[in-house]
């Protein structure tokens, strides 16, 4: 007998019929929390998508459907409720495609692709300065591309070139060096990963993106390479196995890295006296199945209280922060990360850790808004403290 | 209905207020796919303006100004059921209730907790487990059915074999009136709490509940093969009649379970017989009983074949799934029955042979909910792409309605589309007590109508059973293989 947690999915047109709306990805959807309407619920959205696409495209696509599939996480809570079983995720991403196709996505959509496509990251910047943050680090030309080394960390767009998130691939890389770990980077040949442009519907776009990472590593001969962002890990992971077919590749997020090093007893973690909860990715988390790791990491620390909150694991509510909905709908992006924020502060904690750059944004704000004692930190950096 | 008012409640309500055609669409529709040309044909289901008060005093206001405008108001929640029981049939104001959530207060001495009539059953046990504590019953489409809502219908389901209907663990609840009077009713006041139960949010808008609670304990769960439906009825019948109760009982016939199979989601891959899961729970000691009664099932009869703890657990971990089957569709159509089990041999033996008849699988499960009765699910795949083929398919969920009435049951749920068979579910004099509280509580019939007491014109018992007879005959002769 299989599992609920196994996700099925055949055509859109299909799974549109299948849906029952039986109204149980609703309970789950943060989108429809914070925006209350049938429309903005995923059983709404796949009844509308139903007389669309399955009914012979009987109703027109409107610009309301449209902005309301972009008001969209593509978190997977939905997914996971489903009384049908449908991967609701590859729905969404399948809708969005076809709405892509038929060049009826939001403009946002459209600054996304035109900036990737001109710059290769998600910023203005020159992609060859996706080094910059390492100038803080003692020895930043280490960092260079490096064929051959054992581990290639892949530092994402966020990481790269967000100052606010410098500190997360500075602490990854101080880590590493303190374990004697083999390491580089794909410095100015690293490319986006590609997870804005099938978010938003652009996927033979990001085809080349990924294509160009994987032939990269390729030339490079890596065969370990770890991911600090949650989507970046997500796309090597579930989106790269056609480009990477017949090449040995571990992909690892750095949790499970980092997680993989302290077993060794490669890094030595001290006492740290603090509450401390966890964030579950939903990239991570839900969408890739990584829950235990960070929570090891965690635990291993001396001192350290471990505090859930109320939804976690496969029920962990989302930051806001995915499917590209901050550029489309910010205002929705923040109710959702408060949301969050309310069960943080529920726990009590003095710090609340992730594992993605993209959830610590959201809820850095979140918490600064809602005026929380709380400190947002990366999991990396929470090892650093606790190396002292 | 009147635009200065629609435009005056979009001022009063801002965000939580909406006439947009494209939001209200979605409120014409529950999870019957009922193709718009019938719906349309025979009712308005579009609302003029979806209103989502977020407390009591909203919902009276909203209520004053409907009664003293006679606009007719469609109370809506979870919208989990499948008769129209919370889509408009005279357009007016729908009134979405899922911004009243939340617990009230929970009173552990007395064991009973207050919530918000949206509250989700699956929210209110998550608190309630936070606590220690747990529903006595619950329904089976729990993460998106509301505590109101379930009390609005029957309110059987998982639990009910153990603790009874909802309306036996249901204190008082606080219920706006349709003149917008808010009111708190028990078993004592007039009218009394049992009116409210299955009234389908036609008497009033229910905003909150007290309900009874149970200590959270272990479970066990068992799983039985079955050769045939005759062995499945004696072996209920043994275990509804042993010393210790089941918390919840639900079968499958073997139809079911070889389209469950089929789509990989049969437990233990069976697909042959019937199965019945039972779940237990209560102290160690119970659990313990339960376990002998169940061993003692097998070592008696070597027709029951206990099927190993790791299927059953799954199948109580996927108790609010059933829905799952729909995926060998693409759409499913069906009766539910509420059936006095000792009929249920025989009537699962008619519709097997209506099947065969009509050239169609008929799949049948449901809970046993009380000693006596079942809900029973029977259910067809269909393609409500395909309009015509579609709408002459609907015709064969009365013929499941007429083997059960034949064993003694009648339709779980009245909503729009059982309303033409409210004379099976009611005997007259019962009907005409309903018809006069109806009256009493609501003179201008503005509270969800055209549910409940009597079907529309077109849909009057005399043309709905001849129109669905004549469609029944027309796809018995030419919808083999529909």
């Amino acid at each position: 007998m299989s599992k609920e947690s196994d996700k099925l999915y055949s055509t859109l047109e299909k799974e549109a019929l299948i849906c029952g709306r039986c109204g149980y990805c609703r309970s789950a959807c943060p989108v429809y929390q914070v925006v209350g309407w049938e429309s903005a619920a995923p059983r709404g959205k796949i009844s509308m998508a139903r007389d669309i696409f399955s009914k012979k495209q009987t109703s027109p696509i409107t610009d309301d459907f449209v902005k309301r599939l972009s008001q969209c996480t593509l978190c997977g809570a939905c997914a996971n409720e489903c009384s049908t079983s449908i991967d609701t995720r590859k729905l969404w991403l399948d809708l969005r495609k076809r709405i892509a196709d038929l060049g009826k996505q939001p403009k946002a959509y459209d600054a996304i692709r035109d900036n990737l496509l001109a710059n290769k990251n998600i910023t203005t910047f020159d992609n060859a300065d996706r080094l910059e943050w390492a100038q803080d680090l003692d020895e930043p030309e280490q960092l260079e591309p490096r064929a051959g080394a054992d581990v290639c960390y892949f530092v994402g767009c966020v990481s790269a070139f967000f100052p606010q998130a410098a500190q997360i691939p500075l602490a990854v890389a101080e880590i590493l060096t303190e374990a004697e770990v083999d390491f580089t980077t794909m410095g100015g040949e690293e490319w986006c990963c590609g997870f804005p442009l099938i978010g938003s519907g652009f996927v033979d776009d990001s085809k080349q993106f990924i294509k160009h990472n994987v032939d990269k590593i390729k030339e490079f001969e890596i065969h370990t390479l770890i991911a600090s962002c949650a989507s970046c890990y997500h796309v090597w992971k579930h989106d790269s196995e056609e480009a990477l077919a017949g090449y040995e590749l571990e992909v690892l997020h750095t949790t499970e890295y980092l997680a993989r090093l302290i077993k060794e007893g490669k890094i030595e973690l001290n006492e740290l006296d603090e509450v401390v909860t966890y964030h579950d990715p939903c990239d991570l988390g839900r969408n890739s199945g990584i829950y235990d790791a960070p929570r090891e990491i965690i635990n291993s620390i001396p001192g350290i209280k471990f505090v859930e909150m109320q939804h976690h694991h496969q029920a962990s509510l989302c930051c806001g922060g995915g499917g590209n909905l901050q550029s489309v709908d910010a205002d929705v992006a923040s109710k959702i990360a408060h949301l969050r924020a309310e069960e943080i502060k529920a726990t009590g904690a003095t710090i609340i850790v992730s594992a993605c750059q993209q959830c610590e944004q959201m809820l850095t704000t979140a918490i600064r808004e809602a005026k929380l004692p709380v400190k947002v930190m990366d999991l990396s950096q929470l090892i650093l403290e606790a190396m002292g | 209905m009147n635009k200065e008012i629609v435009q005056k409640m979009l001022e009063k309500y801002g965000d939580r207020a909406t006439d947009s055609m494209f939001e209200r669409s979605l409120y014409a529709r529950d999870l019957a796919p009922v193709p718009a040309i019938l719906a349309n044909m025979l009712i308005k289901t579009l609302p003029d303006i979806v209103v989502r008060p977020s407390n009591t005093e909203e919902v009276a206001a909203i209520m004053k100004t409907a009664f003293a405008n006679n606009i007719p108001v469609t109370p809506r929640a979870g919208a989990s059921t499948v008769y129209f029981n919370s889509v408009p049939t005279k357009s007016g104001i729908l009134m979405d209730l899922n911004l009243i959530k939340g617990i009230v207060g929970l009173d552990e001495e007395g064991m009973t907790v207050t919530v918000k009539a949206g509250t989700t059953w699956s929210e209110l046990d998550e608190f309630l487990n936070n606590q220690g504590l747990a529903p006595k019953s619950f329904p089976s489409s729990a993460p998106a059915a509301t505590i109101g809502g379930w009390f609005c219908m029957m309110g059987y389901g998982i639990g009910s074999m153990k603790y009874g209907s909802l309306l036996s663990q249901v204190k008082s609840i606080e219920v706006v009136l349709p003149d917008g009077s808010i009111k708190k009713v028990s078993q004592e006041t007039n009218p009394a709490l049992d009116w409210f139960v299955s009234s389908e949010g036609t008497l009033g808008i229910i905003t909150q509940l007290e309900v009874e609670v149970r200590k959270l304990t272990n479970m066990k769960h068992f799983l039985l093969q079955l050769p045939d439906a005759r062995k499945m009825l004696d072996t209920m019948k043994t275990i509804i009649d042993a010393p210790v109760v089941p918390y919840n009982m639900h079968f499958s016939d073997q139809e079911c379970l070889k389209a469950m199979k089929a789509l990989g989601f049969s437990p233990a891959n069976m697909d042959i017989g019937c199965i019945i899961g039972i779940d237990y729970e209560g102290s160690d000691e119970e659990l313990k009983q339960a376990q002998e009664i169940i061993d003692s099932l097998a070592v008696a009869n070597k027709l029951v074949n206990p099927i190993p703890q790791e299927s059953a657990e799954l199948e109580w971990e996927e108790r609010f799934k059933a829905l799952k089957l729909k995926r060998g569709g693409p759409s499913v159509l069906g009766a539910e029955v509420w059936l006095p089990i000792k009929g249920l041999p025989a009537y699962l033996e008619d519709v097997q042979k209506m099947a065969r008849g009509y050239g169609l699988n008929l799949f049948s499960y449901g809970h046993v909910v009380t000693p006596e009765y079942a809900t029973v699910m029977t259910t067809f795949y269909a393609d409500e792409t395909q309009t015509i083929k579609y709408i002459i398919n609907l015709s064969l969920v009365k013929k499941i309605h007429d083997i059960g009435h034949r064993y003694g049951g009648n339709p779980y749920g009245v909503g729009l589309w059982n309303s033409p068979m409210i004379g099976r579910i009611h005997q007259p004099p019962q009907l005409g007590e309903l018809r006069k509280r109806k009256q009493a509580m609501d003179s201008k019939g503005i509270m969800n109508p055209g549910k409940v007491y009597r079907a529309p014109l077109m849909l009057n018992p005399f043309n709905y059973s001849l129109g669905m007879n004549v469609l029944a005959g027309v796809r018995r002769v030419f919808g083999k293989g529909w």
